[in-house]
């Protein structure tokens, strides 16, 4: 039979000539973008702009604002999926005969279309005075909260939207990876009397570790780029509270149509993106 | 003794079912309330304190399918774009995942993480030039234009989800395959794809759904022959006001194609759950 | 099936277009000839000179278009011209529109245009001169399409330096909307000055009983909350642009009226306005949560639809209070259609006849108080219809003083410079948007609010 070598390189190699296709192009526009003067409001000073979009940007304090604003949500959403995905998941595993019913009531958030999730978010539900929560909240009598018009709320609230709605992919993603474990290790482990919390950390936990860091590096990419239900439910307001990087980006872009400038975030977001995923990618290959 | 066991884990269970459920009900609640919404008439879906006792309409739901604010033909330009990104998709990915996960290959490292970094560009950063590219071509509110277009995303993220389920499997069942002297295609095809069902079904469902909840490619690159749904909920967001109810109805109608895929997918996860407990998770 | 459905649709409206049309005065129609409507039409020009083109209009889904949408192939069995009609969300049509544009894909023909981005499209050239088209006596019958019968503030705002560049369609002004069995229990009058606007939202003021004094938009956009500002801003005799052309933004003007804006919704304003937009006004009203709020008269047709609404026939209308320097503008808004530059020569003329056709008196009668359908247009664009008695009796169901505020406001209180017509507009006004926000929510002072929104608007103004 033919080599191993080749073998993978022919089932690999149709995937990586769609990719190069399609992305070399965007990435080197991009990138190039970035360099230039792209002002549709100011047509007459477009041009090469060399690296003053970049300086630009790092003098910036609203882009200093929104990357710290980037790197809470984007490390609290994460964390708060993986975190009851997992616990979901372990206690749902205990109980197979119901599991098909989670996992369709599981992917019913993520259906939804976020541009809905946005908009009933932002009235149905958080609006003061308005909407369920708050009808919840006074009635057990902790008050009103303005949960989208104050900022520090706003960002919670955003967060919590998100993470509503993407935990399930966690939890369906490792829950089929810990049900595909051997089980045979843990009946080892159980004769050799081992608690269920030593179980689950040294056994468990390091099995599912490459889930766990492809979860990680797919919810990070995506809480990146998300943009449709923050703006749907906050366009990134009040004033710029909830505006992460991506939609800075989007609203220089587009709404401002300076897209030299709103190029240039884009290439830094996809350049922390990618360090990031870098980091992590080098952290999943350690086996025990 | 043995009785007093099975008291208490049957009632461990039952607290965790509790929990659990309880959990994804809340979970679910606005999606519930979704349902409520989408039954009711306009007049009352603002009002307050929220009613959970009324009378129920369709109204909503047939204004959704039939009359000049339909979504179906959307529905079907949404599910004809989906299932053929996800139908190519899997195509290139399973074969594409088992190699970067269990094989031998050169530059492994390197085109796993191209792989993933194609994937990491803002999708706002892509609009501009896959509109210069599509226009060039003439692909512009084109069924392939937009297949093309969701490719470049669904395909990284199918090959990367598939690539962490392959490694779940033993080392061992390709040595066990070439053992009784099956071809290294037989054995991806016969040995490992089945092991992985449940995995195949989860990615189906996710690159599915990425297709279909897409709106920002969706609303710039097409729009008048090919019109996918997420601009069709748009129907009843217009300018002047928001129909909450008929909003509801449509967007609990646009979520059924992919829910009937779930539940395919989810008999398939099912299968593969009990394959490999019978097979003792791949040891003698 | 669609195809079906929509024939059938068509031929519906088709016959009660031309009963419409018939209606208004004209001579019923028996046939459905290109020729009789032609004659329907009465303009000495060749309607077929564009046959056999196809050309693609972008709108936004709103009652106004989408009645426009129903009486489609009245155009296309007048021009054999094929009419696409492309529905885009509100929030991504300028986006898109702009694409096309710098792209020079040449997709869409014409589409829906803010009044505020045509200086951003002259600069670019990427719309045509509509003067060339007005005055060629074999695309226009000028007597018969009598440009300056639409409303002389739209066109001007749709004009750069005096050249028209796109044709209104359907406009508004902000007015004030306020209950008036409320305003009658309370024994109070409308207001005249914004103070009194203010203390009236105060007397009906009753939160413990679900009911707030007053409101306006609150979320933050070049078209949302800078919609309303701009007019309070007039009020208090405030200017965009100071005596040497430079924009200035932090006077002592601007920032009494953000500050009147600040109080008067953190007083009388439910908790949760700075996220409302003009829906959410019209909704609140329309469930007897608000007791006024100023807005758009275009709002009236929801405010107005018994299956939504509670408050049917307790409307009132009047126009902006006036500010302490005795002014009031209220706002000036239409959506217009220009002429994409990038198209060839016979697909601008049919564009243009698209354009002629859907703004021309006829049109915008069939689609207003002569539509079949159960909402008729409120925002035409004629000052003729106005004064048109059918028109005025309908209108005057929307709620006491409808017609006469309007009409008022259209030719009295509109300004168009209310808001700072530049082609960097987008991003000032994302700016000063933000600034009314940040402003309102606490985040920054009034002051430092708009300092900040004056330095960023200086960098942008100078490129």
């Amino acid at each position: 039979m033919i080599s191993e070598k080749s073998f993978a390189s022919y089932l690999v190699a149709p995937s990586i000539i769609v990719l190069l296709l399609t992305t070399t192009f965007p990435i080197l526009y991009l990138i190039w973008s970035s360099f230039q003067n792209i002002n549709l409001a100011m047509p007459w000073m477009d041009g090469f702009a060399g690296l003053k979009n970049y300086s630009d940007m790092f003098q910036d304090k609203q882009f200093w604002k929104s990357f710290k604003l980037t790197i809470i949500y984007t490390l609290s959403t994460v964390s708060l999926q993986l975190i009851i995905g997992l616990g979901l998941a372990l206690m749902v595993l205990r109980i197979p005969k119901a599991q098909w019913m989670f996992r369709l009531m599981a992917i019913l958030p993520i259906v939804l279309a976020p541009v809905v999730v946005g908009l009933f978010w932002r009235t149905l539900m958080l609006a003061p005075d308005f909407g369920i929560v708050d009808f919840f909240t006074k009635t057990i009598g902790v008050g009103s909260f303005a949960w989208l018009s104050e900022p520090k709320l706003a960002v919670i609230s955003v967060i919590a939207i998100h993470t509503w709605q993407w935990t399930p992919f966690a939890f369906l993603v490792l829950l089929a990876s810990l049900a595909s474990l051997p089980t045979d290790l843990y009946e080892a482990a159980k004769i050799d009397k081992a608690s269920a919390i030593k179980r689950f950390f040294y056994i468990t936990l390091p099995l599912i570790r490459p889930a766990i860091v492809i979860i990680v590096i797919i919810r990070s990419m995506i809480a990146l780029s998300a943009y449709a239900a923050i703006y749907a439910a906050t366009r990134g307001g009040p004033g710029t509270a909830t505006e992460i990087l991506n939609l800075f980006a989007y609203r220089t872009s587009f709404l401002e149509v300076n897209f030299g400038y709103g190029s240039t975030l884009a290439v830094f977001i996809l350049f922390i993106t990618i360090t990031v995923a870098a980091i992590l990618y080098s952290i999943r290959k350690k086996r025990i | 003794m043995s009785f007093i066991k099975f008291n208490k884990k049957n009632y461990r269970n039952f607290i965790i079912t509790f929990v659990a459920t309880f959990i994804l009900l809340i979970w679910i609640l606005p999606l519930i309330w979704s349902v409520f919404v989408s039954l009711k008439s306009e007049i009352e879906v603002l009002a307050y304190p929220p009613n959970i006792f009324f009378e129920p309409v369709l109204d909503n739901f047939k204004a959704a399918i039939f009359g000049s604010l339909s979504i179906i033909s959307e529905l079907i330009d949404s599910f004809i774009i989906a299932t053929i990104t996800t139908t190519l998709t899997l195509i290139l990915s399973i074969p594409a995942a088992y190699s970067l996960a269990r094989l031998n290959l050169f530059g492994k490292k390197k085109i796993g993480f191209y792989v993933l970094a194609t994937q990491m560009i803002p999708p706002m950063g892509l609009v501009i030039p896959y509109y210069l590219i599509l226009g060039k071509f003439g692909w512009l509110d084109t069924y392939h234009g937009m297949i093309i277009v969701y490719m470049t995303f669904s395909l990284p993220f199918a090959i990367w989800l598939m690539v962490s389920f392959m490694e779940d499997i033993p080392r061992e069942m390709e040595e066990a395959a070439f053992l009784d002297k099956a071809s290294r295609i037989k054995t991806l095809l016969y040995i490992i794809i089945p092991q992985v069902k449940g995995g195949i079904a989860v990615t189906t469902i996710f690159t599915f759904m990425n297709s279909w909840n897409e709106f920002l490619f969706a609303v710039q690159l097409s729009g008048n022959k090919v019109r996918p749904v997420t601009i069709a909920m748009y129907n009843f967001v217009s300018v002047e006001q928001t129909l909450w109810a008929k909003l509801c109805a449509a967007a609990l109608i646009a979520m059924v194609p992919v829910i009937i895929i779930g539940l395919i997918g989810n008999n398939h996860i099912v299968k593969g759950l009990t394959l490999g407990a019978v097979k003792g998770g791949g040891r003698k | 099936m669609k195809k079906i459905i929509n024939r059938k649709r068509r031929k519906f409206l088709k016959q009660s277009m031309l009963t419409g049309l018939a209606i208004s005065s004209f001579p019923s129609i028996l046939t459905f000839s290109s020729d009789a409507l032609a004659a329907a039409y009465g303009a000495n020009i060749n309607w077929r000179q564009a046959e056999g083109s196809e050309i693609t209009v972008g709108l936004i889904p709103a009652g106004y278009f989408k009645n426009l949408e129903a009486i489609k192939s009245t155009f296309e069995d007048l021009t054999g011209v094929k009419l696409n009609i492309e529905m885009t969300p509100p929030g991504e049509i300028r986006n898109k529109a702009m694409l096309d544009f710098s792209k020079k894909t040449g997709i869409w023909a014409t589409n829906a245009t803010d009044p505020m981005f045509y200086y951003l499209y002259e600069a670019n050239g990427w719309v045509d001169r509509l003067d060339e088209y007005l005055e060629n006596p074999k695309l226009t019958d000028k007597k018969w399409f009598d440009y300056n019968d639409i409303q002389a503030g739209w066109r001007g705002t749709t004009s750069v330096k005096g050249i028209p560049y796109g044709i209104p369609f359907d406009g508004e002004a902000t007015c004030q909307i306020y209950r008036k069995d409320l305003y009658a229990k309370a024994g109070i009058k409308p207001a005249e000055t914004l103070d009194e606007y203010l203390s009236n939202a105060q007397k009906i003021h009753d939160p413990n009983n679900r009911l707030w004094g007053a409101a306006v938009r609150g979320m933050k956009g070049a078209g949302q909350n800078m919609y309303i500002y701009p007019s309070i801003l007039a009020g208090y005799g405030g200017k965009w642009f100071n005596s040497s052309g430079k924009m200035t933004v932090d006077t002592p003007e601007a920032n009494a009226a953000l500050d009147y804006y600040v109080k008067l919704q953190k007083t009388v304003a439910p908790s949760g306005v700075s996220n409302w937009n003009w829906p959410d006004l019209a909704d609140a009203f329309g469930q007897g949560t608000l007791g006024s709020y100023i807005d758009a008269n275009s709002t009236a047709s929801v405010i107005n639809d018994s299956t939504k609404s509670t408050v049917v026939g307790k409307i009132g209308y009047a126009r902006w209070p006036k500010g302490p320097s005795g002014k009031r503008v209220c706002s000036i808004w239409n959506w217009s259609f220009p002429i994409n530059a990038a198209l060839n020569k016979k697909d601008k003329i049919a564009t243009w006849l698209f354009i002629q056709w859907a703004t021309s008196k006829e049109t915008q009668a069939a689609t207003s108080y002569a539509f079949s359908g159960a909402y008729k247009r409120v925002g035409v664009n004629r000052n003729s219809i106005w004064k048109n008695n059918e028109f005025q009796s309908l209108m005057s169901n929307m709620g006491d003083n409808f017609v006469d505020t309007s009409i008022k406001s259209y030719n009295e209180d509109t300004d168009a410079d209310w808001r700072p017509r530049t082609a960097q507009w987008p991003a000032v006004g994302g700016e000063m948007a933000t600034a009314i926000q940040a402003a309102l929510v606490g985040e920054k002072s009034i002051k430092d609010a708009l300092k900040d929104a004056q330095a960023k608007i200086d960098k942008i103004m100078m490129g």
